[in-house]
């Protein structure tokens, strides 16, 4: 066995319409992997093979897998609104689904993608290593279900399929229509409060970071199976820095900092309440969620940085786009195109 | 205060059955033992005096067989009241951890543990009480029997007495326990005991703290019927956690339990006609002919065992180590449970291992000096007895801002300085103070203080240095360490030792009225001695018979600044300063006849030892930043002085007043030749204008430490130089200090991606360029040793390379390729970044330099190995540096920063104050571990107030 996935190899992307998947789809396309591409709507790509289905749907995946040398499987539905049984039948049963079919298949190498949140129970990360799942402790119904696909995944690991988990934190950068967008939106508008001190260290991964990252992991991926990486920036800032940053580069007004008494908890709750508020004026296309979950108030009120150590030296690779960089490409590509998206 | 809870039942009795010994992890369901391996337990039975009695034993013997290892050796360990052998549970641990090394190889000897319960207490048997406790109750343990239960479990548990046995007690178990080693003081081979007494006068009060529970009547109560005592010795510990809590109270939950911790306190002969007291008597008689070994781990912060019974054990083991006495380790902020609080096992095992497998090498000396040594008397004798005798020793300056009108400086010349030296080293001598003596000395530096200090170092007696500048508390902690016999004190500094406590019979320095005099206790003062002998005759005759003290005799112990930690008592003997003497005089051309003002002390006092003049500036000395140009030029105009020693502090404030200086105070400054500021590094860009201002002088700025006051030096060009040809960003980060001083040598201790130094393997900074390391240095005036600190002095002198005695600074740095030297920090203050560790220095350095910056502190937060740099920043005046409502950092400053850093360091977080803690005596030193817990609460999202 090759201790390598090189191209051309044929490798299957789950969930390519949004800007992470879309990304290492054409990358990993450039670089010459056979890249087959599955989701409900269209990718928007060239240089793919593009299947449109559900994870639900066993004929659809079984088709997808088939022949394939790799698979990354990044589909997965991460909102707050929605009813328990939806994130668990895309979530855990799809995950299932796709590693059964996968195993049916003789399809050797997947590489899932996961979250931080999976491991975490709320409290302040600090230098935090990538944690054992816990569907238990973890925080609404996304990370939970998470956490129990990833441990789905954990188990094929032993079954023989190489396996390895990769966690990415908080992506941003031009055309991400989840962070980036809705934090400059609301900028705009003039309603993005930085609550607390504003100092609570966050960790982020920079999209273009974010897909180097993949593709190294899927080019390692037979030599990491059983591994779970979080994978970021590693260059932890003070959260008031980083949407003040984000803002001024999507050509929004300084953000006012508004100390509130009380912890971060209800900072974090006061955050979705303001930003659940604020989804009638902002709202994204086609996916009706609003613009801040209680998870990214979460997020952005308390401490979540990461251990980089094993995941660079794992991964051999380190982030060639540090966070002043990424700023100022995010400033320049909404000069150039008036948006975020 | 003790305070004891409402008694109910108080004087009625209810007896108590007797019940055989029990394993406690059978007898306990619902407690858990944390730290306590059930193997080691066991339940023996013993003859005793009367009769098989059954004991619960800790004993890691059954365990070192399993593991196929045979004991090298017995600790016999045993508690005292009311604790149990749970208290030993680090010291079995570690018996077992050394067993296993050594299988793997390791070369540490394999101690084998004998913990019992003491009869009565703990698991082992509790005996029937028909009647309550009290002095000579008959079914109470007496000391005689508890000591001879021990030869009965020693039978019972066969150890071998052919291999070292050594005791270990605690409370009134180390009574016991040195009873029972005096006793067979041929079998047991080395004593040590943590806080205990094996003496008290019968006429004086017991402690308040026991008083309370002895009281006739209420001792059935407090230590039986409730669990009184018990909570109250539980309380004594710094911060324990609830279930070590719950395990010592488990054998004692009920009143059956407690009948031995009453028998206890019961025993303790506070009076004369006490049944235990004969046997206690002999026990502390005996110790006297202690020759073995003998160690004590104290916690000076015991409410019973208190500093008074550490100095008459410690007088008693005097012949302990053929003479040597007994080694003592006094855990500055810990209690009466010393070995809760800290670390106790390491400092036991360290101690074992060096008394019984790895003695120190005798033969490790320190490097030559720099240059011949003379006693600190020599140089004094020659210029009273030269054509410079009328010529002055010591000015002190009057006030320049309050000074009455026509106040001039007060001059001592040589020969008066040699007389009064010589006139109160005889008066102190029939006093009664004599070679050895420790004295305080509270006295503002000035000519008193000169006269005093070498009255005081003739006489052979230790001059105990701890300054104001250590706040008024640390400066009580020191006093209290040091233990002085005597105080020399003005007023405020004899009132507060009146006030705080402080030990030592006091001297004043002026004769004070009759009713001062009685209330602050003095019984003798400087200023009527020195009349006194001058008028007798026989002065002269008198001193003729004290003989002059010795190189190796201890001369003054300082105290280390306390920046990190509690200050540290440094020892210095006679030939150790001798040598920084003659280091001073060398390094910096300072000959007899140079003129010196003096405003930094440890230098300052070494003016007559040097044969220079001392001038004494107008400064509150615990405030170096209050000395003004105008002082300096006064003092510099009066005392024809061509040299200046200052701190930092002093130098920046000089600077800042600088413009009030008249022409002539000007041009007085133009004598000054050297300057010298020491404590702490100083900015190049204040270098250049203190170089404005004293335009003849070479500005030095030497590095060094309490332990070692002078080790490198550096002028200001050299340190231009360095700034311009730093081109190597890792290797020269931090701040350049100089290069090591004629007689010094320098070892590196390479840091690993952990920030921990090399423990063996030390490098040689030439084949080392750029490593950070930590610093360890060898010379002949370093401190001789700490004070009663056996594990930080062991550990400070652990290297052995070349055969020299080493000292570990604590500092780190690096040397570059040119062989200068570079300062990162303190070892303490590492910041172990993913790419490997740093200094603070590293970042402070550059962002210092920035214009907004007045001063800077870097810290990690973060887990060890994975941190990330925070920048705390202390703008200059009028910068407004951060967002409103917040500490963090407007973007734009940060990026300043980072900008700053960014050949070295990665920075996450830029964080603004009004001001930085710093410590008091150089008030330059950033307290950066309470820095670093305030940013990691600030990057964790928690709102907090200024640090």
């Amino acid at each position: 066995m090759s201790t390598e996935l090189l191209p051309p190899s044929k490798v299957l992307i789950t969930g390519a319409s949004g800007l992470l998947g879309r990304s290492v789809a054409a990358r990993l396309a450039e670089l010459g992997y056979a890249v087959t591409t599955m989701q409900r709507s269209a990718s928007g790509l060239t240089g793919v093979r593009e299947l449109r289905g559900s994870l639900t749907d066993p004929d659809a995946v079984a088709r997808a897998v088939e022949g394939q040398d790799a698979i990354i499987h990044m589909a997965a539905k991460v909102s707050v609104s929605g009813a328990r049984e939806e994130f668990e039948n895309v979530n855990i049963r799809g995950t299932e689904q796709i590693f059964d079919a996968a195993w049916a298949a003789g399809v050797e190498n997947i590489l899932y993608v996961s979250s931080p949140s999976v491991a975490h129970a709320g409290e302040s990360l600090v230098g935090a290593s990538a944690g054992a799942p816990d569907p238990v402790h973890a925080q609404g119904n996304y990370a939970q279900t998470k956490a129990a696909a990833e441990l789905i995944a954990q188990e094929r690991t032993s079954l023989g399929t190489n396996v390895l988990i990769m966690r990415p934190h908080l992506v941003w950068g031009p055309g991400d229509g989840q962070l980036t967008h809705r934090i400059v939106a609301r900028a705009r508008s003039g309603r993005l409060p930085l609550l607390g001190n504003g100092a609570a260290l966050v960790d982020t991964l920079y999209i273009d970071n974010a897909v180097d990252a993949f593709t190294a992991g899927l080019r390692r991926l037979p030599q990491l199976a059983g591994e779970r990486l979080v994978v970021t920036n590693g260059e932890p800032r003070p959260i008031g820095e980083l949407l003040i940053g984000i803002a001024e580069a999507g050509g929004a007004r300084r953000p006012r900092l508004r100390v509130t008494p009380g912890v971060a908890k209800a900072a974090g709750l006061a955050i979705e309440k303001v930003w659940a508020g604020a989804s009638r004026f902002v709202q994204m296309p086609g996916d009706g969620e609003p613009p801040m979950t209680k998870f990214l108030a979460e997020q952005l009120s308390t401490a979540h940085w990461f251990d980089q150590r094993r995941t660079r030296e794992l991964l051999d690779w380190r982030p060639s786009v540090n966070v002043e960089e990424g700023l100022a490409r995010l400033a320049d590509h909404v000069q150039r195109t008036g948006s975020v998206l | 205060m003790v305070k004891l809870p409402r008694i109910p039942g108080l004087g009625s009795w209810r007896p108590i059955s007797a019940r055989p010994a029990q394993n406690p992890h059978q007898a306990l369901t619902k407690t858990p033992l944390p730290g306590l391996d059930p193997v080691w337990s066991r339940v023996v039975q013993a003859k005793t005096d009367d009769g098989r009695r059954s004991f619960h034993v800790l004993d890691t013997g059954p365990v070192l067989e399993e593991l196929g290892v045979a004991p090298e050796g017995t600790i016999l360990a045993v508690h005292g009241n009311p604790t149990w052998s749970y208290m030993w549970r680090e010291v079995l641990a570690e018996s077992v951890r050394q067993a296993q090394q050594a299988l793997n190889g390791g070369s540490g000897r394999i101690w084998r543990v004998i913990a019992p319960d003491q009869l009565d207490m703990g698991f082992s048997e509790r005996l029937a009480h028909p009647e309550a406790p009290s002095a000579g109750a008959p079914s109470y343990r007496k000391l005689e029997q508890r000591i001879t239960d021990l030869d009965g479990l020693m039978d019972a548990l066969e150890v071998e007495t052919d291999k070292p046995l050594v005791t270990l007690g605690h409370d009134w178990g180390g009574i016991i326990s040195l009873a029972w080693a005096t006793r067979h003081h041929q079998a047991v081979d080395a004593a040590i005991s943590l806080n205990t007494a094996v003496d008290h006068p019968s006429g004086e009060p017991v402690p308040a703290a026991l008083r309370a529970a002895m009281a006739p009547g209420v001792l059935p109560a407090s230590t039986v019927t409730t669990d009184g005592f018990l909570k109250v010795t539980l309380s004594l510990a710094e911060d324990m956690d609830d279930e070590t809590r719950r395990a010592f109270r488990s054998p004692y939950v009920s009143r059956r339990g407690r009948g031995g911790i009453g028998g206890f306190v019961a025993d303790i002969p506070a009076l004369a006609e006490h049944d235990s007291r004969t046997v206690l008597e002999e026990t502390s008689a005996a110790l006297r002919e202690w020759t073995n070994p003998a160690l004590l781990i104290w916690g000076p912060k015991d409410p019973v065992f208190q500093d008074r019974y550490l100095h008459d054990l410690l007088d008693r083991l005097g012949n302990a180590a053929d003479g040597q006495g007994a080694d003592l380790h006094r855990f500055e902020g810990a209690g009466h449970l010393v070995g809760e609080d800290k670390d106790i096992s390491e400092v036991i095992f360290t101690w074992l291992r060096q008394r019984f497998d790895e003695p120190q090498d005798q033969s490790l000396a320190s490097p030559e000096p720099a240059a011949e040594i003379m006693g600190l008397h020599d140089q004094l004798e020659e210029m009273a007895a030269s054509w410079r005798r009328e010529t002055p020793a010591a000015v002190e300056m009057p006030p320049v801002e309050l000074a009455a009108p026509g106040e001039q400086p007060v001059t001592v010349s040589w020969s008066q300085l040699r007389e009064e030296v010589n006139a109160l080293a005889s008066g102190l001598y029939e006093l009664g103070v004599s070679r050895g003596d420790r004295i305080s000395l509270l006295v503002q530096p000035g000519n008193s203080l000169t006269v005093i200090l070498y009255a005081c170092l003739r006489l052979g007696a230790v001059a105990v240095v701890a300054d104001a500048g250590l706040g008024i508390k640390g400066l009580t902690r020191a006093v209290r360490s040091a233990r002085p016999d005597w105080v020399i004190g003005q007023r405020t500094g004899l009132t507060a030792a009146r006030v705080l406590g402080w030990p030592g019979r006091r001297i004043s320095v002026d004769a004070l009225s009759p009713r001062a005099t009685k209330m602050l206790g003095v019984e003798a003062s400087v200023e009527r001695l020195l009349r006194r002998a001058g008028s007798l005759a026989s002065t002269a005759a008198a001193l003729q018979e004290i003989p002059a003290p010795a190189a190796q005799d201890d001369a003054a112990i300082l105290f280390t600044s306390g920046s990190t930690g509690p200050a540290k008592g440094v020892v210095y003997t006679h030939g150790r300063l001798g040598a920084l003497v003659a280091l001073l005089r060398q390094q910096f051309g300072v000959a007899p006849g140079a003129s010196l003002i003096a405003g930094f002390a440890p230098f300052a006092l070494l003016g007559p030892a040097i044969g220079a003049t001392s001038v004494t500036p107008d400064m509150v000395v615990t405030k170096p930043a209050t000395l003004t140009a105008a002082a300096v030029a006064e003092a510099a105009a009066a005392g024809q002085a061509t040299m200046f020693f200052g701190s930092p502090a002093a130098l920046k404030n000089v600077a800042a007043t600088a413009h009030r200086l008249t022409d002539e105070q000007r041009e007085a400054l133009r004598r000054i030749r050297l300057v010298l500021s020491a404590g702490a590094p100083v900015h190049p860009a204040l270098l250049d204008t203190v170089q404005e201002i004293f335009p003849e002088a070479e500005l030095h700025t030497p590095y060094g430490m309490t332990e070692g006051l002078l080790q490198a030096d550096f002028t200001r060009e050299e340190i231009h130089q360095a700034a311009e040809e730093s081109a190597s960003p890792r290797s020269q980060a931090g701040v350049c200090v100089g290069r090591p001083v004629s007689g010094v040598h320098f070892s590196l201790a390479p840091l690993d991606q952990l920030g921990r130094p090399a423990e063996t393997e030390l490098l040689d900074p030439a084949e080392a360029p750029g490593v950070l390391s930590e610093l360890v240095v060898s010379a002949a005036h370093l401190k001789e040793r700490y004070d009663r600190l056996w594990f930080t002095d062991q550990q400070s002198r652990r290297d052995t390379k070349d055969q020299l005695i080493w000292h570990r600074t604590g500092d780190i740095g690096a040397f570059d390729a040119q062989g200068r030297l570079w300062i990162q920090g303190r070892l303490q203050h590492v910041i172990t970044t993913p790419a490997g560790p740093i200094g603070p220095g590293v970042v402070e350095t550059p962002v210092d330099a920035l214009a907004e910056v007045a001063r800077s502190a870097a810290v990690g937060v973060g887990p060890v190995g994975t941190q990330s740099v925070v920048v705390i920043v202390e703008a200059e005046r009028g910068q407004k540096l951060h967002l409103p409502g917040t500490p963090l950092a407007r973007p734009e400053f940060a990026r300043e920063v980072r900008a700053a850093c960014a050949d070295v360091q990665e920075v996450s977080t830029v964080l603004v104050v009004d001001s930085l803690p710093t410590d008091i005596r150089h008030n330059s030193k950033i307290d950066r571990s309470a820095l670093a817990q305030w940013a990691e609460q600030v990057v964790a999202g928690k709102k907090v107030s200024a640090p």
